[in-house]
């Protein structure tokens, strides 16, 4: 008898977080690549406590979604991976405006979502109303694209500051970083 | 997304990363996570439902204006299936018969050649 079946209520094992950086290790090997993608790795995190109330700090958004580009394929809820509309610089919209983002350049769970509501990646929309609602002061002017480049040095030279420039630019008090 | 919010945070911009792959987000080292233990692609709630997403959003805010320090995740209460059977699947080798694995292979060189190719032509940064 095991333990869940005592009643102790414990979960199933696979019930926690997934390891993707096994899976991904497994899946690339078992397909014949060779040495594992590595990813970036720090030891030290830094902090920027945040100085303000929300209710009157201005709030960036970045996505890593790519805008929708007719002719570039299916970008379609449920379409299979697509690299054509993939990008390579940073790309800024005006968060008063609604966009049509999508994500399938990026390798998401096509196994149990279908990307068919772009709420679900792109909380631009809420967070508009969170500044409606005085929950933050203000939604920034623009929000930003961020590629997402598998070469971490142009990832750390040149999309990173580039960023950081932008950000600046709006006079952000903080930033939400929603990553697919 | 995570080498993105740790840039901002050194220089002075606080940051909160909404995502769903713990490990890696993790394994990088980011000032301030929210989890939502969810299929990739939802970091921001659940499909067509405002509530999920609008409760995710305002936890990720509180996240951002109480962490104590770096490496501060939250998890996101909200589940994604009762049945935690989802977890086994994503790029689950063990899952995928050899036929299937044969044939992904070169689906996946022809898309890392299609990215190249837009990777490498010139481009106008907006």
């Amino acid at each position: 008898m095991t333990d869940r079946e005592e009643g102790f209520g414990f979960a199933p094992e696979h019930d926690a977080p997934i390891p993707y950086m096994q899976r991904i290790r497994d899946y690339y090997q078992a397909l014949g690549y060779g040495a594992p993608y590595r990813w970036a790795h720090y030891a030290e995190v830094p902090f920027a406590p945040l100085n303000k109330p929300l209710a009157e700090s201005r709030i960036g958004l970045v996505t890593t979604a790519a805008p929708y580009q007719p002719g570039k394929g299916d970008q379609g809820p449920g379409a299979p991976y697509n690299a054509a509309p993939k990008f390579y610089t940073v790309y800024s919209g005006d968060s008063a405006v609604d966009y049509d983002l999508r994500i399938a350049h990026i390798a998401y769970d096509r196994d149990h979502t279908t990307a068919e509501d772009s709420n679900t990646w792109f909380p631009l929309p809420q967070l508009r109303r969170a500044a409606e609602a005085g929950r933050i002061g203000e939604v920034a002017p623009r929000f930003h694209g961020a590629p997402t480049n598998r070469s971490h040095r142009v990832t750390l030279d040149q999309d990173c500051p580039e960023l950081l420039s932008r950000v600046r630019a709006d006079r952000v008090d903080a930033v939400v970083l929603a990553a697919v | 997304m995570s080498l993105a919010a740790r840039h901002l945070e050194a220089n002075g911009i606080p940051t909160v990363v909404m995502g769903c792959a713990k490990d890696i987000v993790e394994f990088v080292g980011v000032p301030r996570l929210l989890f939502s233990d969810f299929p990739l692609g939802n970091p921001a709630g659940r499909p067509k439902d405002p509530q999920s997403q609008a409760f995710t959003l305002d936890l990720a805010l509180r996240v951002l204006e109480s962490a104590p320090g770096p490496r501060t995740t939250v998890q996101s209460p909200l589940r994604w299936n009762e049945d935690p059977a989802w977890k086994l699947d994503f790029s689950n080798i063990a899952r995928l018969s050899p036929e299937e694995i044969a044939r992904r292979r070169p689906e996946f060189d022809r898309q890392k050649e299609i990215a190249k190719t837009i990777r490498d032509k010139p481009q106008a940064a907006e």
